[in-house]
Parts: C-alpha cells; structure tokens; sequence
C-alpha cells in the first residue's frame, strides 16, 4: 500500500524533511521578534502537536478518533489546574482556594487538587493522565474488535460525555467558565510567559521532540504491524499477534502527545476552556490533518499550521468568506487526495524519478476501510 | 400521579423530535452507509428556509412545512450529485466530506442571513395547551409527536409499498446485482439522499418555534440522531423508533431525577457500553444477513 | 536570574543588544503616547455577534458604536477620533481572553469595552488585570468582586435584589424554587438570594441550573409542578430565556399564581420571544425603556432612528451607551500625552454623568455605579410598568451580602 511503500522507500529524505522543519521552527524567534506574533505561532505548533499525534492513531493505526478532545483537554485541565494553584492565594487569601470554589461554596481544596500545587506531577498528569484513559478505552474497543466508523462514534459520544462533565462539575472544574487567571509556568530559572521566545521555544521543543520520536515509532516493529493491522487487522491477527494490544499502544502514544499538545494550548492562552473538548475543535483537528496528510505525523503538523496561520492572518471581515472556501478545499482534499498535500510532494517525486511509469493512482486506491462490526459494505 | 404523567409526555416530546431529526439520518446511513455529517446542517438549512418564508412572504407554518421539504431535498441532491457520489467504497471518508459540507452550509447561511439568532413564531392555534389528566400539555409538541408518527407512516410506506422502495431495498442488499436486474442505483441513491435530506429540513422546520435558529444550530442536533440510529441498528426503522423513545424518556428520567447536563453524559456513556457490546445495534435488519 | 520579560529587557539593555535577539518591541512602547497616536485614540468593542447571548449582546454592541459615533460626530475627544476595533467573541469565554489580549497587545486599545456574562468577565479579567489596562463592563452582575482594572457601570445585588426579593416575599410568597444558567453568575446570584430569603423566613423548594444555549426545560417544568413555589426566582440568561418562557406558557403555568422574578429578563428578550409570553413576569432593573426622562427620549429616539422602528434598548444597552460617554468625559480631563488605561481609570473614579435612567455616579472606591433601582412588570406590548422605584440613587456595593468585606481604593478589605 501507498503508505508503507512511502516510508520505506525514502527514509532519509524522510528523516531530512522532519529535522528541516524542527530547524526551520527553532529558527522563527531569530527572524521574528514581535511577542504578539511569537505568541500566536506558540499556538499554531501546539495545535500541529495535536493534529501530529491524531495522525498517529489515525494514519497509521486506521483509529480515527473523532473525541481527540479528551486527551487534549485532559491535558489542558491538568497544566490549568497547576497554575491556578499558583495565582490562588493572590487573590482569595491564604487558604489559597481557587476563585471559582468559592463561588461554588466549597470550603477546602478537593483532594484530587491537592498533588497539582507540583508543577512535576501536573505536567506529568497532563501527559499520563489521557494515556490511562486511553488504555482504558482502547483495551474496552479493540478487545471486543471494533474498528472503522464504530470507533469514530465511540470516541465521539465519549468526547460528549467528558465535555458535559467538565461543564457540570461546577465546583471542580469551573465548569462552563473554564479556569481562568493562570500563572506562568516555571522550571528551575526559567519563567515561561507566553509572549516570550522561552515560551515558544519551549512550544517548537515539544513539537520537533513529539515528531521525532513518532517518527522513531512509526518505523519501529510496532509501527509496522500497526499499518499492517491498519490494511488488514484480520491477517495480521491470523499471524499471532495481539491486535487490540497494539490498537492500544498507538491509541494511548497519541493520547499523551495529544495531552502533551493541551498542555502547551491552555499555557499559550492562559486558559482552559470546556471549549477544547467540544466537538468543533476536535473534528477541525481531523480536517487539519486530512488536509496535511493523515499518513504523515509532519504533514499532519504543517496541516494544522497551514489552515490556523492562514486562518490568523485574514481580516475579521473576510473570515466567513474564508470558512467557507476552507469547507470546499477540504471537500476537495477529501476526494481527490485522500492523503492530503503531503502526497502531493510523493507523487510529484515519483513523477520527477520515473517520469515514464503510470500515474500514482496508489495514493487513491488506499483507505477503502469497511466497518468491521455490523454491516458488511454491499 | 400528574407528575408521572407530565414527565412521560415530556419523554415522548424530546424523544419524537429525537426520531424526527434522525429519522432523515437513518435512512441515509442504513441504506447507503454514508455517516452525513452535513445533516446537522440541513436540519439547519430548514429551520432557517421557514424563517425566510415567514419573515419574507408572512407565509404560515404548515405550508412552509412542504416548501422546506422540497427545498431541503434539492439541496441534499445536490450534495449527492457532486461530493457523497465519489465516497461509497470510502465511508470513513464520507465523515470527513460531509463535515467539509456543513461547514460550508453554515457559512453560506452566516453570510447571507447573517449570523444572529432567529425566532420562528409557533402557529396561533397550536400556542396553548391541552389539559390532559390535570396537567397542561403544549399543543405543539402534540402536533410535533402527531406529525412525527405521520412522517414515520409515509416513510415505512415508501420504503415498503412503492416501486422506488422495492427498488431502494434491493440496491441496499446488493449494488451490482440490483444494477445487473436495470435499476438505475445512482439514481437511486441521489433520491435517497434527496429524500432524507427534506425530511431534515422538514425536522428543522417544525423544531424552529421551540429553540433559536442559528447557523451553528446543527451540530448538536446530528451528534444525538447519530447515537438514536446507531443504537437502534442500521437499516432498521423499528430499531431507530425504539431507540428515540429509549433516548428520549432516559434524558428526560435522569434530568428529573438530576439535571439536564448529567443527564445527557450518561445517556451518552450508555451509548458508549451499547455500541461496544452491540455494535450491530438494538435491532438488525434481518433480511441482509 | 529568571527569564521573563521585563528582566530579559534590563539585561539585553545593559549588553548593548536590545533589538538584536528576538526581543519583543511592543514593551518598549509601554508610555503614554502610544495610547493615543496619529490623532486617534482605539478603543476595544468587544460583544458577542453569535452564540447564546448574542441576543443581548448584539444591542449592547449596537448601543456602544452609536455613543462611539456620537462623540466622533460631535469633534472626538479633544480635537481627537475614537477608532473602534471590533472583535466578535462568539459567547465562549476562553475567546474573550483570547481576542482580548489580542485588543489589549497588538491593537493597543487604551479600554476596552465588552461583555455580557460573568464567565466572559472573568476571563478577561487576567488580561487586563496584567496588562495593567481598563475594561468597562456593562452589565448586572453578582458582586463580589474588586478589580482595579475594570470600571463596573451595571448592578450589583444591592441595587436589584434588596428591595426585590423582601417585596417577592411580601407580594407572592416565601416558596422560591432558583433556576439559573449554569456558570458562575447565577450560583452567586443565588447565594446572595439565599442569605436575603434565610432572613426573611424565605424557603428554597428547588434549586437548579441548565447548560448555555439549554432549550428544552419539559422536564424543569415538572419539578415546578412537583414542588409548586410562589416564586420562580430566573437567573437564566441568552436565548434560554426565549425558550423558558415560551415553555412555561405553553405548559398552561400562569404568572399571577407562579410568576418569575428575573434580574436578567429584558425588552430585548422579551422582543424576541413575543409579549405575550413575558407579560406578567418581573424583573429588577435600573433602566426600563419606557422611562421618563430627557435624556432617554433622546436616547431611544436615536436608537430607533439607527437600527429600526421596532428596536428596543433596555438596562444593559443603556450602560453600553453611558458608559462611552463616561469614558469621554474621562479622557476629556487627560492632557493629550497622559493618556494611558491607568489615568483614564483614575479620571472616571468619581465621575457623574445624565444617563438615560437619571444622573449616575462613579463610586471613587469601587468603581462600581450609583443607579437608580427599580421594579417592573413586563406588559404584553412588551414594555415594563414599573411597580416601585427607589427615591433616591443607590450605592454600590459588590461586597454587600458578606459583612465585614468591602471593596475599597486599595482592593478587598476583610477578606
């Protein structure tokens, strides 16, 4: 299939397109010094993390998680509830309640609150908190082999599910308000303020980090069993090996980067919000990577960085005209280049060495995926 | 005891414009296997389709109700004839393509209706109530739920009794062999599509009086006729009844009991445990196997 | 050595480089001139066009850009023009945030205007608070509050629901059942009603709250046929109100028997919903649109003039006017190169202006507003009769229903 044939056939070139681009981003703050701006290209790359780590479970596992939300949220609340932690006692006295639990009449810090006053065990929460959940989830689907579009409803319906939580706990969670009035994050000597090159570094870090070990983890042993169970989980299986364990494994490695991404999000916006876990935001981050190429945990990145730039850069004005041209070219994206512009750039090489040969119609022929339970495609 | 029975009806009210929304859903997805994302947004293109015609012509609701439907259906063919058609052998893709189409109805309706809320006056007649055993009940949801079983009844009726049903179930079945007998099943599908699309908007149409029309309206819509058809089964019109009226009076139980919000989440985990256990759905369309 | 800005500022400055690294230019502007450069002085407009509440919000936005035109019609500020940059929150509270910091660093607005519910005021509020700049906020709210970075031109719940609830009380009975949206202004606004109805010998028979954009209220509606209070106490707000009244007519309830006192419920509303499915029910509010005065025929006469025969203001859009203007009697005081967010603060604190509703006060304290406390009926046309009126202004007060507390120049006393 096109996909495995794309990355085993070029792995350097591969190698080399991923650490021009993290050159590329660790270089921005050299060329660019306006904070506002630095700010907003902070955003960007945490949103690419996010579509970066979807990629993951979707392009190469054959996931699709339309709930991509949780994860990210998760980890958004975790950072959130830290640096809340950070700016309580500034404004509610010394017993240091958050301002919302006040509200709400709570009169003592709940217990699941009281580890994050760590900065440690809150980044290390926003990481492993939606690999268990993850885990969970995987293990409660994959063991009982549902896959395709059921998969899709599950995480969809589960993303339902934690969003009105988070909006129902109130007192907990601060509920539609979100948690507001964060501090800045800060580690040894470093205070990372989201309009400072700290901050972005810290944002293209994580970024070029995630996609280089998720490159690593694409072309390990599980990476490739992962695209065989993707083309075909039944063969796969029919050879010995633990399909749900490895549906699971990619499905939690995404949740952490996906967590990871959430983190980053909620410290550039200083926020967070019920918002990133809503259905919007996770479906834009599946279009962001179809456009990029879900195949590609790069080509997914650049996707959501793509679409978000472009979408920053336009006029309030012209951002209705705008969504609607991104809904067409998307369709576009969706018929014609299943594999998103990334694939652009294979079948351009392919015609550039063998300019003789038949057209790529590889590309177009992957991703027939039928729903494994219930109905059999007619 | 009138608390019962007002919380029964209030059962049956959310669970009839459950079924009403997903009812266009169902057969879409049943007969075609097309997720339709975009349906959302045709339930959306109709509520504000009877907007336009009451503020601009003063037209009544009741015969908004057939110019909708066929307003609604002819952009639902539309949408077949130029994107759904490419997608049958990819249904992952269907999701992703028919949420490109929604975003893009939602923002041609921003664009040219403008993107603040609406309101749809309820007809004069249907804005009382009725007094049944000591509880009042809101005439238009009793129009709703009687209108709702109407269109259920044409659409067992279509499907079951007319040729273009015989015909549709056929292609459902089997593609190349209805195709090989002479039916024409692109044609098929696209008045499929077209048919579940008007009811949509038709859905739009009579949910307009009772929530605020906006351009973002469909979004929730299309994830809860998602969860009624996937539990009721694909392909099954009892199922998609049956699972409505389970939704329906277990949001409406549990937000008694509760609140609203908690009561959506757990209806919605329930879903999650059904659809891991019984991915075919409450009820499987026996005839397929 | 910690790496935030304004250190990284000193020691690149010291070095002889500053400029050379990525150092962000827009600290370097941090003085009084940039505030108001080129003859033009931005102001932020910062109102929800779409989303639940955006069916208040829109009027509020419409009620800022006429006082903004007016002013510019009338010469500007000191020879100065107003430019308004608006942004469209979308009613989601980490947007506020999010298009605030982009009014407050990159448009370098010197106030921003904005907001309808608390949840978006208390995301804004850390922006503002630091980026030491000045948000005016124009609607009700719970109290409780104490921020020197924004100027509070609605009620707080000394100025609506102390003379409401005891004439509730009084008039309908001690039953409340509280529904409210669910975030943080109707779980404080019904803490303070709670304390009010303990003294009073007041009972709660339910208390509950619906999501945002919460349209179908069946089953809220059989809790009220469960427990049967005398009063609905509503803290519901956006197009929830629409769908509750409508609901509640249409389940055959009656407002003489059962009515719903609201401190949100409005003309705007109630012109969206239709007359007929307010009249009957209360509100508490400053400003009613039928209100007699100079200054309000003027006001709803242009009003109507700009955005229609059939529009309504009402008590929030008429804080979204007064309040521009009294930030142009501020600015006014400030010599042209003075202007910063701080200064226009400082020049409002204590201020007094004609409103629509009657003359109204800046408290030099608080920042909050002395209004004129009224209750009203809503009438079929739509309209309120007002029931009772205060004699007199009414002070503010954002720590009222907590003795002890209060809100004074230097922050929260008695905490």
């Amino acid at each position: 299939m096109s996909k495995s044939t794309l990355s085993r056939s070029k792995p350097y070139a591969q190698l080399a397109a991923y650490l021009l681009f993290c050159a590329v981003i660790l270089a921005v703050p050299s060329f660019v010094t306006d904070a506002f701006l630095l700010n907003k290209f902070a955003r960007y790359l945490a949103l690419g993390l996010a579509a970066a780590a979807l990629a993951l479970s979707w392009g190469y596992a054959g996931i699709l998680n339309l709930g991509q939300g949780v994860s990210f949220g998760i980890g958004a609340y975790a950072i959130a509830m830290h640096l809340k932690l950070k700016t309580s006692p500034v404004h509610t006295g010394s017993a240091g309640l958050p301002d919302f639990m006040v509200w709400n009449n709570l009169d003592h810090l709940p217990w699941f609150w009281q580890p994050f006053h760590s900065s440690l065990f809150a980044v290390a929460a926003g990481i492993l908190a939606p690999v268990v959940v993850a885990l969970l989830l995987g293990s409660f689907m994959f063991r009982a082999r549902i896959a395709g579009v059921y998969v899709a409803i599950i995480t969809l319906a589960m993303l339902a599910v934690v969003n009105l939580l988070f909006i129902d706990q109130q007192a907990y969670t601060g509920g539609f308000n979100g948690i507001t009035d964060l501090a800045w994050l800060e580690a040894g000597s470093v205070t990372f303020d989201p309009y400072s090159p700290a901050f972005y570094y810290l944002s293209a870090g994580a970024l070029s980090l995630c996609l280089l070990l998720g490159l690593a983890f694409t072309r390990s042993k599980a990476g490739l069993i992962l695209q065989a169970i993707r083309n075909d989980a039944d063969r796969v299986r029919f050879f010995g090996y633990d399909v749900a364990a490895y549906q699971s494994l990619a499905f939690a490695v995404s949740a952490g980067m996906a967590g990871l991404a959430g983190m980053l999000y909620a410290m550039v916006l200083e926020f967070a919000s019920p918002t990133f876990m809503g259905v919007p935001l996770s479906l834009s981050m599946v279009i962001w990577a179809a456009v990029g190429g879900r195949g590609s945990l790069l080509g997914a990145a650049i996707g959501a960085i793509l679409v978000n730039f472009m979408q920053g850069s336009l006029s309030e004005s012209f951002l209705d005209t705008w969504q609607l041209i991104l809904g067409g070219m998307f369709i576009l994206v969706v018929v014609f280049l299943p594999n998103g512009l990334s694939s652009l750039i294979g079948i351009l090489a392919d015609r550039l060495t063998r300019p003789a040969r038949q057209t790529p119609d590889t590309a177009l022929a992957a991703l027939s995926e039928a729903p494994r339970a219930g109905r059999t495609p007619s | 005891m009138d608390i019962f029975f007002g919380q029964l009806f209030t059962g049956l009210s959310i669970a009839s414009i459950l079924l009403l929304v997903a009812l266009g859903l169902a057969i879409i997805y049943g007969a075609m296997g097309v997720i339709n994302l975009a349906h959302g947004e045709f339930v959306m293109l109709g509520a504000y389709g009877t907007w336009f015609l009451q503020s601009q012509f003063g037209l009544p609701l009741i015969p908004c109700l057939l110019l909708v439907f066929f307003m609604v259906a002819a952009a639902g063919w539309v949408v077949e004839s130029t994107v759904v058609r490419f997608l049958y052998h990819r249904p992952l893709d269907t999701i992703l393509a028919t949420w490109g189409i929604g975003i893009m109805l939602q923002q041609a309706v921003r664009l040219s209706a403008g993107a603040e809320l609406r309101y749809v006056q309820t007809p004069e007649f249907l804005s009382g109530s009725i007094d049944i055993a000591g509880v009042g009940i809101p005439s238009y949801r009793l129009f709703i739920l009687a209108l709702t079983a109407a269109l259920l009844a044409l659409t067992w009726f279509v499907i079951q009794r007319t040729e273009f049903g015989m015909k549709l179930r056929a292609v459902t079945q089997n593609r190349e062999m209805a195709s090989c007998y002479g039916i024409n099943s692109a044609r098929i599908y696209s008045l499929t599509f077209a048919f579940g699309s008007g009811l949509a908007g038709l859905a739009g149409a009579l949910v307009a009086p009772i929530k605020s029309v906006a351009p973002d309206m469909g979004t929730n819509f299309v994830v809860d006729a998602f969860m009624v058809v996937v539990v009721g089964g694909v392909g099954s019109l009892i199922g998609t009844v049956v699972s409505s009226g389970l939704l329906g009076s277990g949001t409406a139980g549990i937000a008694f009991l509760l609140n609203d919000t908690l009561a959506k989440a757990l209806v919605f985990l329930a879903v999650v445990v059904l659809v891991r256990f019984r991915p075919q759905g409450l009820f499987v369309d026996q005839r397929r196997r | 050595m910690t790496f935030t800005r304004r250190n990284f500022l000193k020691s690149t400055a010291v070095a002889g480089v500053a400029g050379s690294v990525g150092f962000p230019h827009i600290w370097i502007k941090d003085s009084g001139a940039a505030w108001a450069a080129n003859g033009e002085i931005k102001v932020g407009v910062l109102f929800s066009l779409t989303g639940t509440t955006a069916v208040v919000e829109k009027s509020m936005h419409n009620a800022t850009m006429m006082a903004i035109d007016e002013i510019n019609a009338a010469g500007g500020i000191n020879g100065m023009k107003l430019t308004a940059i608006v942004e469209d929150p979308a009613s989601d509270p980490a947007t506020f945030a999010d298009k605030s910091n982009k009014l407050v660093l990159n448009d370098k607005c010197v106030s921003v205007f904005g907001s309808y519910t608390s949840a978006s005021r208390k995301a804004v509020l850390p922006v503002f608070e630091k980026r030491k700049n000045l948000y005016w906020y124009p609607t009700l709210y719970e109290g409780r509050e104490c921020s020197k970075n924004v100027m509070y031109t609605g009620a707080v719940p000394n100025q609506q629901q102390k003379e409401f609830i005891p004439w509730l009380v009084k008039t309908f009975g001690k039953k409340f059942y509280l529904i409210g949206s669910n975030y943080i202004y109707p779980k404080e606004e019904n803490n303070v009603c709670k304390i009010l109805l303990k003294e009073l010998g007041g009972e709660v028979v339910g208390e509950e709250y619906v999501p945002l954009g919460h349209s179908e209220f069946g089953s809220v509606l059989n809790k009220f046929r469960e427990t049967k209070p005398d009063v609905i106490f509503s803290t519901v707000v956006g197009d929830s109100v629409i769908a509750l009244h409508k609901q509640y007519k249409a389940a055959g309830f009656s407002p003489d028997k059962m009515p719903m006192a609201s401190l949100t419920t409005s003309e705007v509303e109630i012109a969206a919903m239709g007359g007929e499915y307010a009249a009957g029910h209360f509100t508490s509010a400053p400003y009613f649109m039928g209100h007699q005065s100079k200054e309000n025929e003027v006001f709803v006469e242009n009003y109507r003039k700009r955005f229609g025969k059939e529009s309504v203001t009402h008590f929030v859009s008429e804080a979204a006017y007064f309040q521009m203007h009294l930030f142009r009697k501020a600015v006014e005081k400030i010599g042209k190169g003075d202007i910063t967010p701080i200064a226009v603060r400082d020049a409002t604190a204590g201020l007094e202006i004609m409103a629509p509703q009657g003359k109204v006060k800046v408290d030099g304290d608080n920042l909050h507003c002395y209004l004129w406390p009224k209750i009203g009926q809503a009438q079929a046309d739509g309209q309120f009769k007002v029931i009772q009126q205060s004699s007199d202004w009414v002070k503010p007060e954002p720590y009222w229903a907590y003795p002890g507390q209060s809100c004074t120049k230097d922050g929260l006393k008695g905490a």
